[in-house]
């Protein structure tokens, strides 16, 4: 028995040879992602944890690194500063993100709507712009913004008649400032997620939801809402992991200050880990850190989370 | 005859070191090494502008190639640090006043000895005594070994707008603190204007510990630690110094808290305060027309005297050579570093806008008529305090609980009391994990 093409039957189309179907043409093209991501991210998160455990001082060299249990995490547990910190990002959570969800959702609500393709296009492409600046850039526009006497901010406010606030020099304005900043360049994100999230709602029901009512309220909550709670599951998770680890922003814009105002968790990691060199205590509160991201990333999923 | 046979031996024992002195060359020295590269650690300050407009006269002598990076000050301790423990590329070291405790304890510097012990490259004419010794002392010697030769050099001085203080009636600037605050300040403090008086610069950081809190310690007779190192904050003479500055603090702008040496420096420089503390390497900004609306008024002074005397903020940067580098770096580096700190370009460093450590040149008549800081700087180095800050490598530590509390402090978020008390428990407990309780380690600051 041949199993050679038969003559006068047509020739199959060409395939790819056997080896690049088989496993190890699926292992050549994903060894460099995993590698890198291997290199990249697990094996820091790793050696963190590794040094979570160890007494390890970077500025001093000529100190042992023994193991010492859960020393670091009971000294982080007990560090009121930590708690300090740690209680002010989740105030600055509960503060920015709501805001950047409704200014999102109006932003892309507003794009959504059918005309204007031309000014509509122009919006989406400034909308990046603030995605695009580094936060740190971020962190130092926010400074010449919020200057008492030559700010921006200050500047609006005479102009209407009220000022000048002392924006970096006060605890409470200090914290608004920020996240103000925060609130600029992170809510374009929201609407560009959300606008996309929108897209997923089919036409004929949102057609016949317009015949049905008049109120633009009842549509979005009844009919565009329920398609944009994956939307906004993944701004709460990927806004979540940003504020936890928000350094570059305050450190150039107050450097946490002034006291002790603006001084999320990361920057006190960045204090501990990089001031102070204590790489072990530092890696305890950055591996915490990590857990409880990972555990507010499942309530959200848990509690938001729904598919139509 | 034995005298003659002393004078002749005299006599070839001066000709040998004139000899000596007469053949070494940097372009010879430098010979071997030449086409090296070296790196070095800049900051972005006028010391350091000033060293890179030198720089090419160098590299031509020499054939020497020295790569700057300029980086933040709150980040070079910090990228310097984490070059010696990962085995990194920088040569010539920074080295703060408050590091070199730290970075010679560790080992991670060349003592200087390594390269003067070799004729080859020591520079007969490098007379170490040739720098004022509180300079040489802080910021380049740890363990009476010297690591490092002083280069960028700061007292805190008073700028003052005499214009404005003879618009208030005075014709001299306040000698003491208290005349300060209570003789001048009220009169030049017009807050419907926004004109303030004086201006401390605070912001949270080295600035807020080194150049705001210790300032008011040491002219009051306070300091951070006693003798025996255990916090000294709550003595009578420290807690004056701390509610002085609460006092003075409704002669300065709103938002003092925030303000680092940039602001302090433009405020004066905007004319919106009188005056300012800050380090002499200021000069050359506040005296500059491009940065400056003041400079016809600019004058400059001691700061002012406290209870126990003129106390004023002493701050700096050496140079040293970094240990882990390969020797052929190691002696370019340190060609380099004699030379830019050398007494012959001491005058040209001054006029390209740095602040030299030589004794020498600010004899030069020239030098004190044209830059009006000299004599008071030269006067705050005579009676300045060495250890005007810790330098053991414990200070970044206390540097960070410092500048928390005492921007606490100032907010009024608590009392000078508490917050004194607060930095004394934090302080005394990394003290005590780090050896000084217990003998482990000398007393050395």
């Amino acid at each position: 028995m041949s199993s050679g093409t038969q003559p006068g039957t047509p020739a199959k189309p060409a395939v790819f040879p056997t080896m690049w179907n088989n496993k190890r043409a699926a292992f050549a093209f994903l060894a460099p992602a995993v590698a890198a991501l291997a290199l990249i991210g697990i094996f820091p998160t790793v050696f963190a944890l590794v040094n979570s455990f160890r007494r390890y001082n970077l500025a001093k060299p000529r100190d042992p690194t023994p193991f010492v249990g859960l020393d670091n995490y009971l000294t982080v547990l007990y560090d009121p500063s930590f708690w300090g910190a740690l209680g002010r990002t989740f105030m600055f959570l509960v503060t920015v993100v709501p805001i950047q969800i409704a200014l999102g959702l109006i932003i892309a609500l507003l794009l959504h709507k059918p005309g204007l393709s031309g000014f509509k296009l122009l919006a989406r492409l400034s909308l990046v712009i603030p995605l695009a600046t580094a936060p740190a850039v971020a962190g130092l526009i926010g400074r010449l913004i919020f200057n008492r006497d030559f700010g921006v901010a200050n500047a609006v406010l005479a102009f209407v008649g009220a000022g000048p606030v002392e924006w970096l020099g006060d605890t409470t304005n200090a914290f608004i400032a920020v996240a103000l900043m925060d609130i600029w360049q992170w809510t374009p994100f929201c609407a560009l997620v959300l606008l996309a999230g929108l897209t997923m709602v089919p036409t004929e029901i949102e057609e016949a939801a317009r015949l049905e009512t008049k109120s633009r309220w009842q549509i979005v909550r009844y009919v565009q809402m329920p398609f944009l709670l994956p939307s906004v599951t993944v701004i709460l998770i990927l806004r979540t992991a940003d504020i936890l680890k928000m350094f570059d922003t305050v450190f150039t814009m107050t450097r946490g200050g002034p006291g002790a105002a603006t001084e999320l968790v990361s920057v006190y990691i960045q204090r501990v880990g990089f001031r102070v060199f204590d790489q072990g205590v530092a890696s305890a509160q950055a591996i915490m850190l990590l857990i409880l991201t990972i555990v507010l990333a499942r309530l959200y999923v848990k509690y938001v989370y729904r598919e139509v | 005859m034995r005298k003659k046979l002393w004078g002749a031996i005299a006599f070839a024992g001066a000709l040998m070191t004139s000899v000596s002195a007469m053949a070494w060359t940097l372009e010879e020295a430098a010979q071997p090494y030449k086409g090296t590269n070296i790196k070095a650690i800049f900051l972005d300050r006028p010391g350091y502008a000033a060293a890179i407009k030198l720089l090419p006269e160098f590299e031509k002598k020499t054939g020497i190639k020295v790569n700057y990076e300029i980086v933040p000050y709150e980040n070079s301790r910090e990228r310097q640090v984490l070059d010696f423990t990962g085995g990194g590329e920088i040569d010539v070291v920074l080295t703060d006043v408050v590091w070199i405790g730290e970075f010679a304890g560790n080992g991670w510097l060349e003592p200087v000895k390594t390269f003067t012990a070799d004729a080859k490259l020591a520079d007969p004419k490098l007379n170490l005594k040739g720098f004022f010794p509180i300079l040489l002392e802080s910021f380049g010697t740890w363990g009476d070994e010297v690591y490092g030769l002083p280069f960028d050099n700061y007292s805190g001085l008073l700028y003052y707008n005499k214009c404005t203080l003879q618009q208030a009636g005075f014709d001299k600037p306040p000698a003491t603190w208290d005349e300060l605050m209570n003789v001048y300040a009220p009169k030049l403090t017009d807050t419907a204007n926004r004109k303030y008086a004086y201006a401390l610069q605070s912001r949270r950081g080295e600035t807020q510990s080194a150049d705001s809190f210790m300032r008011v310690l040491w002219p009051f007779g306070g300091s951070l630690l006693d003798d025996k190192f255990k916090s000294n904050l709550n003595s009578a003479q420290s807690q004056a110094g701390l509610k002085f500055r609460q006092d003075l603090m409704k002669y300065m702008p709103p938002g003092i808290v925030d303000y680092d040496h940039a602001e302090a420096v433009n405020a004066l420089a905007q004319g919106n305060v009188a005056m300012i503390t800050e380090w002499s390497a200021f000069y050359s900004t506040l005296s500059d027309p491009s940065k400056s609306k003041i400079t016809d008024c600019l004058a400059v002074a001691t700061e002012p005297a406290g209870p126990a005397g003129l106390k004023p903020a002493l701050g700096g940067f050496s140079l040293g050579v970094n240990a882990q580098s390969s020797d052929a770096k190691k002696a370019a580096s340190w060609l380099f570093i004699q030379w830019v700190t050398s007494e012959e370009m001491a005058k040209p460093y001054i006029e390209a806008g740095g602040v030299s450590g030589r004794t020498e040149v600010y004899k030069d008549a020239d030098i004190q008529k044209r830059y009006p800081f000299v004599a008071p700087m030269v006067a705050s180095w005579d009676g300045g305090v060495p250890d005007f800050r810790p330098r053991f490598a414990e200070w970044p530590e206390l540097s960070e609980v410092v500048a928390e509390w005492g921007t606490r402090m100032m907010l009024g978020n608590v009392s000078i009391e508490q917050g004194a008390q607060s930095i004394g428990a934090r302080m005394e407990e990394i003290l005590g994990q780090a050896g000084y309780y217990d003998g482990s380690k000398p007393l050395r600051k």
